[in-house]
C-alpha cells in the first residue's frame, strides 16, 4: 500500500486530479467558504474551475465578495491576487437557480411544444417546482450532470444545501429512482384521477377504497392536480430515470470526491462521523475532513517564558487571567471532540483555526486556502490577514 | 425588545442560519416564559440532539415531554406526523395499518415535494390550537418553534403559501391557508431571526428578514444576536494590553498563568468584541426590528444554568 498522505496533501492532490469535488456538512460550519477557498486554490494552481453552490441563501456570492451570483457561470477575476494565478488557471462561480434549471430541463427534454407547455403551464408545477425543499437536491443533481459534461471546466467544486443532514443531497438520485420505480406513479396515472373523468366508475374495489381514502386526507383537487402534473411529465420519466442513474454512477467514479466540512463542536463532528460511515457504505470517495473555526489555546502559541510575577495591576491581571482561562476551556473542549472523531474514523482532519477576520472576499479566500494547506501557525496567520 | 410583547403571542418561530444557536435561544425563550408561570411547549423538527438535553429533561421521542415544571419539549419527526395525520383522518385501525405498511405511502411521502413541511406546520398549528378537554383553555400558553436552518427555513415557511396557491381547494389547500393565516397574524405569531456576529450569518439574517416580509407576509418581531463578545477592558486597559504586548512583557499573572498567553487571549477578546460591535451596528442600521444581544458562553457543555442565564439576559433586554 502506498504511504499515507498527510490530510492536507491528500486534499491538495484531490484538487489537482479530481473532476468533481463535493463539499458536504451540516449548516453553519463554513462549508460554502471552504468550497470557495478550495476552488480558488485549484484555480490559482492552474486548473479551470467552476464552483457552484446550491445553497439557496446565496452565501457563495458573499464569500466571493460579490453582491449577486446567478444561475449562469460567471468568471471571477483572479489577477488581483498576489502572486497571480498561473496562466491556465481560471475560476467561475455560480449559484443553482432551481426554477430556471427546472424550466430548462423541461424545455430540453420534452418531445414537443405541446408537452412542454403542458408542464410549464401546470399550476402545481408553477408553484411547487422552485419553492420547496427537496427540489433543490433534485435540481442540483441535474445541474451536476449537465456541468460535468461541459469541457470548459476541469474541476467542479460543488457546495451542498444547508440541510441538517448532509446525506439528503447524496440520496436524492436514489430517492428519485426509487420514486419513479414504484407503482405510485402508475397509481396516479390511472385515468380516474384525471380531470373530467373523476366521476367515472372506479374499476376495482381496492382502487375504489384507495381512491376514497386519498380523497379524505389529501383531497380530490390535490390528487387531480398531482395526476395532471405526473401525466404532463410522463414523456420525461425515462429521461429522469436515466439521468438519476448516471448521477448515481458519477458520484461513485474515482474522479469524484467528497470533502466533509465540520465545526469543532461535538455535535458537528458526530454528524461528520455518521456521514463518513455512510459515504463509505455507498462506495463514494472520501477525500478529507476539514474542521473549521478551531479555537486555539493561546498558551500553546507563545514560547515558554520567564517565571516570576508579571508587573501588571491586580485588577487587570485578574481579568487577563480570566480571559485566558475561558479561551483555554474552549480550546480543550474542541481538542477533545476532534480527537474522538479522529479515533472513530481513523482520518486525521485538516484543522483550520478561527480566522481573525471573516472571509468575505477573494483575498480572504486565498488566505483561508493557505491556512487550510499549511496549517500555518497563528503568528503567520496574523501577518497574512493584516491589511 | 419587550420580552412581554414577544411572550404574549401564542407562537414564536425562531429562524436563522445553521450554527447560530437557535436551539439554545429557543430554550432560553421557553425558560423565560416558564419562569413567568406560562405553560410552554418547545418544538423542534428532526433535531439530531434535542433541546431537552440542554434543559436536563428526558428525550421527547416525538411526544410532549415535561423537561421542567410547565415546560415541555417535543421533537417532531415528519414521517411520524404524517402517520398521525393518517390515523386521525382514517380512524379505522385495520385500514390505517394497511396504509402505513404500504410502500406506496412511504415513497409518496418521501418524494412528494413540500408534504413534510406542510405536515409539520399543520401539526404545529394543531398544537397551538389545542384546548383542554374540560376547561377549554388553551393547552399551551406559548409554543416556541425551532425552525430548520435558513436556506431551507424560508422554504419551510413558504410551503403553506405555495401549497395554497397550487392547490386552491381540498384539505391540503384549506389547511395550508389556515397555517398561513396563523403565521401572518402578528397577534398570534412572532417570527424571531437569530444571527451571530459574523459576516455570513448577518447577511443572511438581513436577507431572511426582507424575504419573510415580502414573500411570506411575516414581519419579524425581533432579532437575536447570539454569541456576542462584550467589552471587558476599559480603553485604558486595552491600551495597556497593547503596550505590554509591544514591550514583550513577560512573567506570570498567577502560578502557571503566563502573561504573554493572557495578552494574546486579551487581544483576541478585544478583536471579537469589536467584531460584535461592528455587526450589531450594521444590523441596527439596516433593520429597525428590536435587537437583543446574548453573550458567547465559554463552557465545557451548555446546561440548564446557562439557559437560565440567557433567559435572564432576554428579560433584561
Amino acid at each position: 500500500m502506498a504511504p499515507r498522505l498527510s490530510p492536507a496533501a491528500a486534499l491538495e492532490r484531490a484538487l489537482a486530479t479530481k473532476r468533481i469535488l463535493v463539499a458536504c456538512g451540516s449548516g453553519g460550519v463554513g462549508k460554502t467558504t471552504t468550497a470557495a477557498a478550495l476552488a480558488v486554490r485549484a484555480a490559482r494552481s492552474g486548473r479551470r474551475v467552476l464552483v457552484c453552490t446550491i445553497d439557496p441563501s446565496r452565501r457563495l456570492a458573499t464569500s466571493l465578495g460579490l453582491n449577486q451570483l446567478t444561475g449562469k457561470p460567471r468568471a471571477i477575476e483572479l489577477t488581483r491576487l498576489s502572486p497571480p494565478p498561473s496562466r491556465d488557471g481560471a475560476l467561475w462561480a455560480m449559484v443553482l437557480d432551481v426554477k430556471s434549471t427546472f424550466d430548462e430541463l423541461v424545455t430540453r427534454h420534452t418531445p414537443d411544444a405541446a408537452a412542454r407547455e403542458r408542464i410549464l403551464g401546470n399550476r402545481f408545477y408553477r408553484h411547487i417546482s422552485a419553492a420547496l425543499a427537496g427540489s433543490h437536491e433534485y435540481m442540483a443533481m441535474e445541474k451536476l450532470l449537465e456541468l460535468s459534461a461541459d469541457e470548459r471546466w476541469e474541476l467542479l467544486v460543488l457546495d451542498t444545501p444547508p440541510t441538517r443532514h448532509a446525506l439528503d443531497f447524496l440520496e436524492a438520485p436514489d430517492r428519485l429512482l426509487d420514486f419513479l420505480d414504484t407503482s405510485i406513479l402508475r397509481w396516479f396515472l390511472r385515468p380516474y384521477f384525471v380531470a373530467g373523468r373523476l366521476t367515472l366508475k372506479v374499476a376495482t374495489r381496492t382502487g375504489a377504497i384507495a381512491f376514497r381514502l386519498a380523497d379524505r386526507f389529501l383531497g380530490l383537487q390535490f390528487l387531480q392536480d398531482l395526476s395532471e402534473f405526473f401525466l404532463a411529465f410522463e414523456s420525461m420519466y425515462d429521461g429522469f430515470k436515466e439521468r438519476a442513474a448516471r448521477v448515481h454512477e458519477l458520484l461513485r467514479e474515482s474522479s469524484s470526491g467528497f470533502v466533509m466540512v465540520a465545526g469543532p463542536t461535538a455535535l458537528a463532528l458526530e454528524e461528520a462521523l455518521y456521514f463518513h460511515r455512510r459515504l463509505t457504505e455507498k462506495r463514494m470517495n472520501f477525500v478529507g475532513f476539514v474542521v473549521n473555526r478551531v479555537h486555539t489555546d493561546p498558551a500553546r502559541e507563545v514560547r515558554a517564558q520567564r517565571r516570576g510575577r508579571a508587573a501588571v495591576a491586580p485588577e487587570l491581571a485578574a481579568r487577563l487571567a480570566e480571559t485566558l482561562r475561558e479561551q483555554q476551556v474552549l480550546a480543550r473542549v474542541e481538542r477533545r471532540a476532534v480527537a474522538r472523531q479522529e479515533l472513530d474514523t481513523r482520518e486525521r482532519p485538516v484543522l483550520v483555526p478561527e480566522l481573525e477576520q471573516d472571509v468575505h472576499d477573494l483575498r480572504g479566500l486565498a488566505e483561508f486556502g493557505e491556512l487550510l494547506f499549511s496549517g500555518a501557525p497563528a503568528g503567520a496567520r496574523r501577518a497574512a490577514v493584516a491589511r | 425588545m419587550r420580552l412581554d410583547d414577544l411572550l404574549s403571542r401564542r407562537l414564536v418561530v425562531l429562524t436563522g442560519k445553521g450554527g447560530v444557536g437557535k436551539s439554545v435561544v429557543g430554550a432560553a425563550l421557553a425558560v423565560a416564559a416558564q419562569e413567568r408561570g406560562k405553560r410552554v411547549l418547545l418544538v423542534e423538527v428532526a433535531a439530531p440532539v434535542e433541546a431537552a438535553r440542554l434543559l436536563g429533561g428526558p428525550p421527547s421521542q416525538g411526544r410532549e415531554t415535561e423537561a421542567l415544571p410547565g415546560l415541555f419539549t417535543v421533537n417532531l419527526d415528519p414521517a411520524a406526523v404524517m402517520d398521525e395525520y393518517v390515523r386521525h383522518v382514517v380512524r379505522l385501525e385495520m385500514l390505517v395499518r394497511r396504509i402505513l405498511d404500504s410502500p406506496i405511502y412511504r415513497r409518496f411521502f418521501a418524494a412528494a415535494p413540500g408534504l413534510k413541511e406542510l405536515m409539520v406546520l399543520g401539526k404545529i398549528m394543531v398544537l397551538e390550537e389545542a384546548r383542554e378537554r374540560l376547561s377549554k383553555k388553551p393547552r399551551w400558553d406559548l409554543v416556541v418553534v425551532d425552525a430548520p436552518a435558513t436556506g431551507h427555513g424560508l422554504a419551510f415557511l413558504k410551503v403553506p403559501l405555495a401549497a395554497s396557491a397550487a392547490v386552491p381547494v381540498g384539505p391540503i389547500g384549506h389547511n395550508a391557508r389556515r397555517v398561513l393565516a396563523m403565521l401572518r397574524d402578528p397577534g398570534r405569531t412572532a417570527l424571531v431571526v437569530v444571527a451571530i456576529p459574523e459576516e455570513m450569518a448577518v447577511v443572511e439574517a438581513v436577507q431572511f428578514h426582507r424575504l419573510a416580509a415580502e414573500e411570506i407576509g411575516m414581519e419579524p418581531a425581533a432579532l437575536v444576536l447570539n454569541g456576542c463578545h462584550e467589552r471587558r477592558f476599559t480603553d485604558e486597559d486595552e491600551a495597556e494590553v497593547l503596550r505590554l504586548t509591544s514591550e514583550g512583557a513577560e512573567g506570570e499573572l498567577e502560578p502557571d498563568v503566563p502573561l504573554p498567553a493572557a495578552l494574546r487571549a486579551a487581544r483576541r477578546q478585544i478583536r471579537r468584541r469589536k467584531l460584535t460591535h461592528f455587526y450589531r451596528t450594521r444590523l441596527r442600521r439596516t433593520l429597525d426590528t428590536p435587537l437583543v444581544s446574548l453573550p458567547f458562553l465559554f463552557r465545557e457543555a451548555l446546561g440548564l444554568e446557562d439557559v437560565r442565564l440567557l433567559a435572564r439576559k432576554l428579560e433584561a433586554a
